[in-house]
């Protein structure tokens, strides 16, 4: 527990939340301050005021009548108590003439004469219940004149409840400050550790499918905040990587499956080569047939390795803006005299100024593929037509089509799979991979590969023929 | 011919080695690229075959060194990988041909002689002859027998290639890269299609046959 609560303080989500409430009370302690300074300063001017009219007052005395008017005028004020300022005047010999002080405080006055000290206040001086228990210092604050002949005059005010309201403001403000940052890290806690146990099940998620299980998900919430956006996304990646997984496996099994018979063959030639006896002739023919098996099998892998390159987006295609008519010409080109030597007549039909964006090579390799399949397929007499048009949805397509036995409605979703083959192309040399490339080369480009019934006429004794259309999307306009 | 093999694995570099040998060359053996640069500093070789992933110093890096020392030893990359990029990646590091593992010896070795053959001294021919069989490039004729042969533009391409590398064994694949730039097998037989095209036009109309059929690997050109 005591881990696990460590593990939480260094959480992103409670530094942040600590950090955030740290400047929450830094701004409100700044703001409060502010206050203080204001009506501190306003009270203490407020009294300094008073303090310059009464010091005007006595100056006006001591204008009028010198230092006995000014005596006077103290004593008046102040006998009997209750004066509203404090007096003390004090003769050149520093012995006190009048007033409700006792003593004049020993204190530097600031740069404008002012003084501000503790004082007893004077027992005699009022209602005489007053108890000297220490607890009547009390806060003065005034200024001292230094009048000619060498009399001093103190006036002042009692501002004793004014500094305690000030002192009690600024304590006031300190504990508010303090309750702010408890508050604020108390919300950061609280709000921390549902971000934090959010995350957390995202991470048990992640931690299980480490583990091996594909299964588990990351919950979601649906609100598309961040969190259920990296819920979405993980999970859109779980799922991924176990269509991958599928994939791998079944192509691994598929793969034993079909190099079994490949091998198995090749192993059973050169058994019997080597127990072949003295015939020389007959023994290179074996092994050149043990080599033809092995160049087949290397096919299959080659072929393997390029659909899953392709497939898992590696590899880098060279995609570049290319003129299809080329491509298409070059392949007529190259199958044309295919066809001939194998009876089939062979048509194109090209439509040139068209421009997308593909990779010569694997465009050509796929073109091939199907090329292939028709010749493969259709038997002599047939026909085969390489079309390249320009569609009316706008998008650039390659169609071959042929007069062979075509692909029955219900295996034309199967035949792209990996390994596939019908039980017609058994007899057929072949890997099953022809058309997966096919389709992984035409999701490269970003295009559809749909195949169709062919142009043959069942009733003529040919097949209805296959139909097996590329199509890609124009390129954009170059700027 | 003197031929330096740089491959790491000393079972692969034996078998071409042997091969090579018994073709009536000479083949030296580097383990890593390193080793390899050194012997390719040190002596002459008409043509190096380079595997690309070694370690020390890989293939490339290898070529590369060379190359930046102005060494323009033909040199033939092997690769076990086998993508049109990293053709292009060997081509551009200073290779000069591209060759995916696993390959037929009679593969190795048409390209090997090839690329000797390309070494001689690079003058312009604008003609090329063959016992009786002349192509002039730059009027795009082929004679015969003092006898005008039409030929497609393919067709043309193709005899090229074969007249250049007259004597040689060439591959089909080597045919399907050099002439037609597709670096995929296709799994019919377009190649053999092709040249027996080109056959009944330069050969079948003449008492003395030059295209041969190399059986196991490919074809020749020969007088």
């Amino acid at each position: 527990m005591q881990a696990r609560g460590a593990a939480f303080l260094r959480t992103t989500a409670f530094r942040q939340t600590l950090l955030s409430a740290a400047l929450f009370a830094l701004a409100s302690f700044v703001t409060l301050g502010f206050v203080y300074a204001a009506s501190a300063g306003m009270v203490l001017r407020r009294a300094d005021s008073a303090i310059n009219e009464e010091v005007a007052e006595l100056d006006a005395s001591f204008q009028a009548g010198g230092i006995r008017t000014v005596n006077r005028y103290i004593l008046e004020r102040t006998v009997g108590g209750g004066a509203d300022y404090l007096y003390l005047l004090v003769h050149p010999s520093g012995r006190s003439l009048s007033g409700n002080l006792t003593y004049l405080p020993d204190v530097q006055p600031d740069d404008e004469g002012r003084v501000q000290f503790t004082y007893r206040r004077p027992a005699a001086g009022d209602s005489g219940d007053e108890v000297d228990d220490g607890k009547d210092d009390r806060t003065a604050r005034g200024r001292i004149i230094d009048l000619p002949s060498g009399y001093r005059l103190y006036v002042g005010l009692d501002v004793d409840e004014e500094t305690r309201l000030v002192s009690r403001m600024l304590n006031t403000i300190l504990a508010a400050s303090a309750l702010a940052l408890a508050l604020g890290v108390a919300a950061g806690i609280f709000v921390s550790r549902r971000f934090v146990r959010r995350l957390d099940r995202i991470n048990t998620v992640a931690r299980r499918v480490k583990a091996g299980d594909l299964q588990p998900r990351a919950p979601r919430n649906f609100t598309g905040d961040e969190l259920d956006e990296l819920s979405e996304n993980f999970n859109s990646m779980l799922d991924r990587v176990e269509a991958l997984m599928h994939r791998m496996r079944h192509t691994g099994d598929s793969i034993a499956h079909d190099l079994r018979t490949p091998l198995t063959r090749m192993r059973n030639r050169l058994d019997e080569a080597l127990r072949e006896e003295g015939d020389r002739a007959s023994r290179e023919q074996a092994l050149e047939r043990a080599v033809a098996d092995t160049d087949e099998l290397l096919g299959i892998f080659n072929a393997i390795l390029s659909l899953s390159r392709l497939e898992a987006g590696e590899s880098r295609a060279s995609i570049q803006r290319l003129d299809p008519a080329d491509t298409a010409a070059d392949l007529a080109e190259l199958y044309e005299p295919v066809c001939e030597d194998d009876g089939l007549s062979f048509n194109s039909e090209i439509q040139s100024g068209m421009t997308m964006l593909g990779d010569r090579g694997l465009l050509s390799q796929a073109l091939a593929n199907i090329l292939d399949n028709a010749v493969k397929y259709t038997p002599s007499g047939g026909a085969v037509t390489l079309r390249l048009r320009q569609t009316g949805d706008g998008m650039i397509e390659f169609s071959v089509t042929d007069t062979g036995p075509g692909i029955p409605d219900t295996d034309r979703a199967r035949v792209t799979q990996r390994f596939v083959r019908l039980d017609n192309s058994r007899t057929k040399p072949g890997s099953g991979l022809g058309l997966s490339l096919v389709q992984a080369i035409v999701d490269v480009h970003n295009g559809r590969f749909e195949l169709g019934e062919g142009p043959g006429v069942v009733a003529d004794g040919h097949g209805a023929g296959l139909r097996a259309a590329l199509c890609f999307p124009t390129a954009p306009a170059e700027d | 011919m003197r031929i330096l093999i740089v491959e790491d694995d000393r079972e692969a570099a034996s078998y071409i080695r042997k091969g090579l040998r018994e073709s009536g060359h000479v083949a030296d053996h580097a383990g890593d690229g390193e080793e390899g640069l050194e012997m390719a500093r040190a002596a002459e070789y008409d043509v190096l075959v380079v595997d690309r992933m070694m370690p020390r110093m890989d293939g490339l890096s290898m070529v590369e060194a060379l190359r930046a020392d102005d060494d323009r030893t033909p040199v033939l990359i092997l690769s076990a990988l086998g993508e049109v990029d990293d053709r292009v990646e060997g081509l551009k590091a200073g290779g000069d041909d591209y060759l995916v593992k696993p390959y037929a010896f009679a593969e190795l070795l048409a390209r090997v002689e090839a690329l000797a053959r390309r070494r001689d001294p690079d003058t312009v021919r604008t003609k090329l002859v063959v016992g009786d069989l002349e192509m002039d490039l730059l009027a795009r004729t082929v004679v015969r027998e003092g006898e005008e042969i039409l030929l497609q533009p393919r067709e043309f391409r193709l005899l090229e290639f074969l007249m250049k590398h007259s004597g040689q064994v060439v591959t089909r694949t080597m045919l399907l890269e050099k002439v037609w730039d597709y670096h995929f097998d296709p799994q019919t037989n377009v190649i053999d299609v092709h040249i027996s095209r080109l056959r009944s036009k330069i050969d079948k109309p003449f008492p003395r046959s030059l295209l041969h059929t190399v059986r196991g690997a490919g074809y020749r050109l020969q007088a």
